[in-house]
């Protein structure tokens, strides 16, 4: 199908996005740092066009869903959100240097999308359970939050690479001199965290008004909603800590990454435990 | 309140408390997706000691979330919450009262030397554009003159000083909610046979019947299969009666749950249900033929009297070749069973020696007789999932509540923002400081713009 293949090459978009970002901050010309931002924005074009043809194919095949229904689709739609967030930010901001860590993630998850053994990337009906206007919501939000918090964590590993090279930046080499301040990324990360904690919340309920339509239960203990609920909890302490006990820099990192660690256990590592999100899988 | 803290007070009014406590929420839950919960937790008795599991179950390791450890820790975070909010609620409100004063020479102390500007203009006209300024980006301004030196202050986004104290409130009017839920709700299940009507309905704890107020009764079952076998809609149209008057009609889909006296009704699961009707024609060798209608698990005498036969089993679709029955024939001398299909002239173009080859498949096995199925009416029955939980209007309200609350902590801020204007032999100096309790990067870059407007308006004045 047409939609597939523009996926399979959005994913080496995306990898080119990356080369030029470590061009750009390996080289120090800005031209590099132009030509990955275009890049990614072509990629990022390319993908909404595939989604739309994958939307309306599944109009034509008499099924008529958002492409948000099943591991395959959610995969490209969290590459997707996370290339989208990351953009803007760039624009907001004007600051390229964010872009070298959060794009090889964007096209690992392309990549595991196309080439992982047991992904199905065909257009399939929809169960019954998922036959609800509030997939739509209940995804978009949920990914919207889950991007955010991978930026939150690019902005951790970023920091932890900055310290690691010591404050001294004269000695330092170019890669590092190019990052933003500490202080810049601290901000950045509570930016994104937030973000993205808003962005669970709203998952969370509009999974639990969908719950409660469907499994005729807001809330079931069901391994997925008990590890959304331990990733809210994760960063709602990285909240408190920042806004009232006053945590910066490192300790925020860590609080990114072990969040990360969360959001990507909740994401796929409950597929491993009997649920009744199954069908994600 | 603050001078003479007790104790406890100050124990449960700790930010470092609700950070041990959330996190030790998470810790919980994480531990019970890891152990097998409720009936789950059957499969590790075998693998472990029946001293160690028994052990395990007292101490409610198999219900963590409906332990005593968890109600604990919940009940913790509702006092700290609680005492957390009422503690620095009078300081927030008094802040959030406050009168503006514009003589604030605390807030100029370290005032960097780029938060200035000179500028040679005489005190009444920078004072009037920086008033002008302030009005135009937050509307009231407060101003006082003096000989020389004069004073503006702004601010905004008071609002969002109560912003954590909202979702505070939403974490409460949850817990509230689900108490409110698991003491006066019920979660059941009951399976309804087609054409059968129920008054009560299991309870998912525990293992009793509870008596509804009504009685329903499933008048229809439908199933819509894809192409690949999977489920595309299964409904059932149900009726409800109460004192044998019906009360409400309706059909229940998945996603679409049928309200009816606080109870709600879910389409959950189906089933075939014993019970299904078949109409046969039974042909004989010298061209008789009779049609009857059987249902599953009762004898039928043969025309011919030789016998009688049973329906065994009916399939909607075996092995892909369409509705089937599977016939039991009982004579004195023999007793033969085959599957009669539906579609048998069919399978026999496609495999005409089907007969020959599987001797279960020949509908002719018991002679004289030759079995036709001319139709097959399968019985379901419904899986329902009822459930009344007079909570969920109350955690609604917690979840929009929770929302509003995020938006106008992470979302908004407040900001204050004193300009102070001093006269000085070549014209006059402009001082610009602000404060703000959440966004310190945002309010730098508002007290530069500030700085560059006023320097541009009075340069233009000139």
């Amino acid at each position: 199908m047409i939609n597939t293949t523009i996926l399979s090459w959005v994913t080496f978009v995306y990898f080119a996005a990356f080369v030029f970002y470590l061009f750009r901050m390996i080289l120090g010309r800005e031209f590099w740092g132009k030509l990955a931002t275009w890049t990614a924005l072509a990629g990022l074009v390319a993908q909404s066009v595939a989604l739309i043809i994958r939307w309306k194919t599944s109009y034509d095949l008499g099924m008529g869903h958002a492409p948000l229904s099943n591991f395959y689709e959610s995969l490209i739609f969290f590459a997707w959100t996370i290339v989208l967030l990351y953009l803007l930010m760039e624009w907001r901001l004007k600051n390229r240097s964010i872009g070298v860590f959060v794009m090889p993630v964007a096209f690992l998850i392309m990549a595991y999308a196309s080439i992982a053994p047991g992904i199905n990337n065909r257009i399939e009906p929809l169960i019954p359970a998922l036959q609800s206007n509030w997939l739509t919501s209940h995804v978009l939000t949920c990914f919207m939050g889950y991007a955010a918090f991978t930026v939150a964590f690019a902005l951790g590993i970023m920091f932890f690479i900055k310290q690691a090279a010591g404050n001294d930046s004269s000695k330092s080499g170019a890669f590092i001199r190019r990052l933003p301040s500490e202080y810049q990324m601290d901000e950045l990360m509570y930016s994104c965290a937030a973000l993205g904690f808003i962005f669970l919340t709203l998952g969370i309920v509009t999974g639990s008004v969908w719950a409660h339509y469907a499994w005729g239960s807001y809330w079931s203990w069901d391994p997925k909603e008990t590890w959304s609920l331990i990733t809210w909890l994760v960063y709602a302490v990285m909240l408190h800590t920042r806004l009232v006990r006053g945590w910066r820099g490192r300790r925020m990192a860590i609080m990114a990454i072990v969040g990360f660690a969360c959001v990507l256990f909740t994401y796929l590592g409950v597929n491993f435990l009997p649920s009744l999100h199954s069908y994600t899988n | 309140m603050s001078k003479n803290k007790s104790g406890i007070w100050s124990f449960f009014s700790s930010v470092r408390l609700a950070i041990v406590l959330l996190s030790l929420i998470a810790f919980f839950a994480l531990i019970g997706t890891l152990v097998p919960q409720r009936e789950a937790a059957a499969e590790l008795a075998g693998l472990i000691s029946p001293r160690l599991f028994s052990l395990l179950d007292k101490m409610q390791f198999f219900d963590l979330y409906h332990s005593v450890w968890f109600f604990l820790l919940m009940g913790l975070l509702t006092v700290n919450l609680l005492i957390c909010s009422l503690d620095r609620l009078p300081m927030v409100w008094r802040r959030f009262r406050m009168r503006l004063s514009p003589q604030n020479d605390d807030v100029f102390k370290d005032c960097p030397e780029e938060n200035s500007i000179r500028a040679k203009a005489d005190m009444a006209q920078a004072a009037d554009a920086a008033a002008s300024l302030l009005k135009k980006r937050y509307r009231k301004f407060v101003r006082t003159d003096e000989a020389g030196r004069a004073f503006l202050c702004a601010d905004k986004g008071r609002f969002s000083l109560f912003g954590v104290y909202i979702v505070h409130l939403s974490i409460l009017v949850l817990i509230a909610g689900v108490i409110i839920g698991s003491v006066f709700g019920m979660e059941a299940y009951v399976n309804i046979t087609e054409g059968e009507t129920v008054n009560t309905v299991n309870l998912r704890r525990g293992s009793q019947s509870l008596p509804l107020p009504f009685s329903v009764r499933c008048d229809k079952f439908t199933v819509d299969l894809y192409e690949s076998g999977a489920p595309k809609t299964f409904q059932s149209d149900l009726t409800f009666f109460k004192d044998n008057q019906i009360v409400q009609q309706g059909k229940l889909l998945v996603n679409h749950p049928i309200e009816i006296e606080g109870f709600r009704f879910y389409q959950a699961s189906y089933g075939a249900a014993p019970g299904g009707k078949a109409t046969l024609a039974l042909l004989r060798a010298d061209g008789r033929r009779d049609i009857i209608n059987v249902g599953a698990g009762y004898a039928f005498e043969l025309p011919g009297k030789e016998g009688t036969f049973n329906i065994l089993r009916m399939e909607e679709n075996l092995m892909k070749m369409g509705p089937a029955i599977k016939v039991v024939v009982r004579s004195k001398k023999e007793e033969v069973s085959f599957w009669v299909f539906q579609q048998i002239d069919k399978i026999k173009q496609t495999n005409p020696d089907i007969i020959q080859q599987v001797a279960i498949f020949n509908p002719g096995l018991f002679r004289p007789y030759t079995f036709v199925l001319l139709g097959l009416e399968e019985k379901y029955f419904t899986g329902l999932q009822v459930s009344r939980d007079p909570g969920t209007p109350v955690v609604a309200a917690a979840a929009l509540l929770l929302i509003c609350g995020l938006m106008m902590v992470l979302f908004s801020y407040s900001r204050q923002i004193w300009i102070r204007i001093d006269q000085k032999k070549e014209g006059v100096r402009i001082c610009i400081a602000g404060r703000s309790y959440r966004n310190k990067t945002g309010l730098e870059r508002e007290l530069q713009y500030l700085i560059a407007e006023l320097k541009d308006n009075l340069e233009k004045s000139k």
